[in-house]
C-alpha cells in the first residue's frame, strides 16, 4: 500500500528525514514511533503530498505522491497532528464540505456522513459549532473527515494527543476496528498505544530508521541486553570478579549491601541466559544465593535503546 | 469543477456567516451614502457640468473607503488558513491549487461587487426622494460600473497574492494598502513632476484617477479593460505560486 524508496527531506542544511525505506502492506497497522523531532510529522506530510520529498520516492496504492499526487491523495485519509478544523462551521456541516471536496456527491455523500458521524461518536455534537467542542470531540470530527471518503489507507498523526484517559480508550477502540478494515499508518510516542493496536512497527530517530518489525520480534530481540539481578551472601569484591569472568557477561555492577546481601546486575549477552551458570557459581563458591532473576524487555526498553542520545 | 464550487460556496458562507462580512458592507454602504450626500449637497449649492454619477465618484472621501475594502475583504483568505494549519487539510484532500487560488479569488470578487448594490440604490433613490429625474445618463452608470468592477478585479487579486505570502492578517492587509496606495500615487507622478519626462506615458496609463474620471463621463476605453485584466491574471498565477512554492520550502 505504501511503498517508500530513500525517501529525504532537507529543510535548508538540516536533514529532517535521512534516506528512509519503508513498506506497508495492504491490511497493515504499522506504528510509527519515535522522539519528538525525530522526523514522523515530515514523513507523513511528504506522504499525504503537503511537502515535497528533497530526494527519493514514494508511492501510495501505486501512484506516486509527487508526480500523482491527486490520484494519490483520494486514496488517503489523513488526519493531521493538530487537527486543523473550521471553528465557524458545524461539525456536519464541515463534514458535509470535506466530502464534497473528497468527491461525493448525492446519496452516498449522506451515507457516508451518518456513517462516520456514527461510527466516531458525533451524533450528539452533530449540530454544534466545532468551535465549542472538546477537545476530544474535535479530535473525532477530525478522525470522521479522515474516514468519510472510505479511503484504503489512514494516516494519522498522534491521533490521541492531548486526550484524556477516557478519550484516550475511546479512540483506541476506534482505531482498533478501523484497523479490521483499512490500512493505518499512526504515529505517535505513547509505547502502549502501538503496543496495543500495531501489527508492525517503524522506529525512527534523527531523521532514520532504526527498526522495523513486529513488537514482539523487536522485545525479543532486545532480550539482547538483558539484564538479571541477583542477591547474594559472600565478598563484595571477589563475586564481581567471579560473576565478570564468566563467558557472555557484558558488565557487572554492585548495586547494594543489604543486611550482609550483596546486591548484583548483570547485563549479558544478546540471546544469552546466564542464571544457570551464576546460580552453578554461587553453588561452587558456598555463596548462598537468595534470588535471581532475569528481566523481560519491554518495547520501552526497545525504545530508550534505540533513540537515546548517550 | 464541482470542486470548485464547493471551495467557492464555503469562501462565500464564510462573509456573511461571521460578523466581518456585515461590517464591511455597513461601512461601504455608509461611505457611498456620504458620497451620494456630499454630491447633492454640492448639486444644490452651485450648477455643476458634470453628472451625479460623476460627482459622487469624485468626493473626497471615494479613495479612502475605496481602496480601504481589499485588505479588509482579502487579508483573512489564505493567512487564516495558513495559520489555523486548515490549509494542510485542504492540500491533503484532492484539491488542485489552482482551484483553491481562484475559488477565494472570486468569492471575494463577488462580495465586493456585492457591496456596489447600495450605490446603485442610492441612484435609484435619488429619483423617488426628489421627484426630479436623476442627473445622469445611463452611460456614465455603466461606465462606473465596468470600472468598479474593473478596479475590483485587480485590486482584489493584490489582496490574495498579499494573503498569500504570509500567516498574518495584519500583515497581509496592511501590504495589500500599502501596494494599493502605491499604485495609486503612481497616477499622481505627472502631476507632480510634469509632462516633460518621456515616460509620463505609462503614469497616464497606470493612472486609476483618470481611468475614473473617463469611465464616469461614460467613456469607456479599451485599454485600461486590458490594463487591469491582464494584471489581475497575472497577480493570480504569482498568488498560484506562491501557495505552492510554500509547500516546496517550508
Amino acid at each position: 500500500m505504501i511503498h517508500v524508496d530513500h525517501l529525504t527531506k532537507r529543510f535548508g542544511r538540516h536533514a529532517a528525514v535521512e534516506e528512509i525505506s519503508f513498506d506497508v502492506g495492504s491490511g497493515e497497522v504499522v506504528g510509527f514511533l519515535g522522539p519528538n523531532g525525530a522526523g514522523k510529522t515530515t514523513t507523513l506530510r511528504m506522504l499525504t503530498g503537503y511537502l515535497p520529498p528533497s530526494a527519493g520516492a514514494a508511492s501510495v496504492a501505486g501512484f506516486d505522491i509527487f508526480r500523482q499526487s491527486l490520484q494519490a491523495r483520494r486514496r488517503i485519509g489523513y488526519l493531521p497532528e493538530s487537527v486543523p478544523l473550521y471553528r465557524d462551521m458545524r461539525v456536519r456541516e464541515y463534514l458535509t464540505f470535506r466530502a464534497r471536496i473528497k468527491g461525493l456527491t448525492g446519496s452516498v455523500l449522506n451515507r457516508r456522513i451518518e456513517e462516520v458521524i456514527d461510527q466516531c461518536g458525533l451524533q450528539a455534537v452533530r449540530r454544534k459549532m466545532i468551535k465549542t467542542l472538546s477537545k476530544g470531540f474535535r479530535q473525532r470530527t477530525g478522525l470522521a473527515d479522515a474516514l468519510v471518503q472510505d479511503p484504503e489507507l489512514l494516516i494519522l498523526d498522534e491521533p490521541t494527543n492531548g486526550l484524556d484517559p477516557n478519550q484516550i480508550r475511546a479512540i483506541r477502540h476506534l482505531i482498533k476496528r478501523l484497523g479490521e478494515k483499512h490500512t493505518i499508518l499512526i504515529s505517535t510516542h505513547i509505547l502502549s498505544e502501538v503496543e496495543m493496536l500495531c501489527d508492525k512497527i517503524i522506529i525512527i530517530d534523527a531523521g532514520r530508521i532504526k527498526a522495523a518489525d513486529t513488537p514482539s520480534n523487536l522485545v525479543s530481540q532486545m532480550r539482547a541486553a538483558g539484564r538479571i539481578t541477583l542477591e547474594l551472601k559472600g565478598p563484595a569484591d571477589d563475586a564481581a570478579r567471579a560473576l565478570d569472568g564468566l563467558d557472555q557477561v557484558r558488565k557487572v555492577s554492585h548495586d547494594l549491601s543489604h543486611d550482609g546481601w550483596e546486591h548484583f546486575s548483570v547485563l549479558v549477552e544478546s540471546g544469552a541466559d546466564e542464571r544457570a551458570r551464576i546460580a552453578q557459581l554461587c553453588r561452587d563458591r558456598d555463596w548462598p544465593l537468595r534470588s535471581i532473576y532475569r528481566h523481560e524487555a519491554t518495547l520501552e526498553d526497545v525504545f530508550v535503546e534505540l533513540t537515546r542520545k548517550d | 469543477m464541482r470542486t470548485l464550487l464547493t471551495l467557492y460556496r464555503k469562501e462565500i458562507r464564510a462573509f456573511f456567516l461571521s460578523p466581518f462580512g456585515w461590517v464591511v458592507l455597513a461601512f461601504v454602504a455608509i461611505m457611498q451614502g456620504i458620497s451620494l450626500s456630499t454630491s447633492m449637497k454640492a448639486l444644490g449649492d452651485a450648477p455643476i457640468r458634470e453628472s451625479l454619477v460623476y460627482i459622487t465618484f469624485h468626493t473626497p472621501n471615494f479613495w479612502f473607503y475605496f481602496l480601504f475594502i481589499f485588505p479588509l475583504i482579502t487579508m483573512r483568505l489564505f493567512a487564516e488558513e495558513e495559520r489555523t494549519g486548515t490549509l494542510e487539510t485542504l492540500l491533503t484532500a484532492p484539491v488542485r491549487t489552482w482551484q483553491l487560488v481562484s475559488s477565494k479569488f472570486l468569492a471575494a470578487f463577488s462580495f465586493y461587487l456585492l457591496l456596489w448594490i447600495p450605490a446603485l440604490v442610492h441612484f435609484q433613490l435619488f429619483g423617488t426622494l426628489t421627484d426630479i429625474a436623476a442627473p445622469f445618463t445611463l452611460g456614465s452608470l455603466l461606465g462606473a460600473a465596468v470600472i468598479i468592477a474593473l478596479m475590483g478585479f485587480f485590486f482584489t487579486a493584490v489582496g490574495c497574492l498579499a494573503s498569500a505570502m504570509t500567516s498574518s492578517q495584519i500583515i497581509a492587509g496592511i501590504l495589500t494598502i500599502g501596494l494599493l496606495v502605491i499604485h495609486y500615487f503612481l497616477g499622481y507622478v505627472p502631476v507632480i513632476w510634469g509632462e516633460s519626462f518621456r515616460a509620463s506615458g505609462i503614469f497616464h496609463y497606470l493612472s486609476c484617477q483618470e481611468h475614473l474620471q473617463f469611465f464616469t463621463k461614460g467613456l469607456i476605453d479599451s485599454r485600461p479593460i486590458v490594463y487591469y485584466s491582464t494584471m489581475a491574471i497575472f497577480t493570480l498565477f504569482l498568488t498560484h505560486l506562491v501557495v505552492d512554492f510554500r509547500r516546496w520550502k517550508q
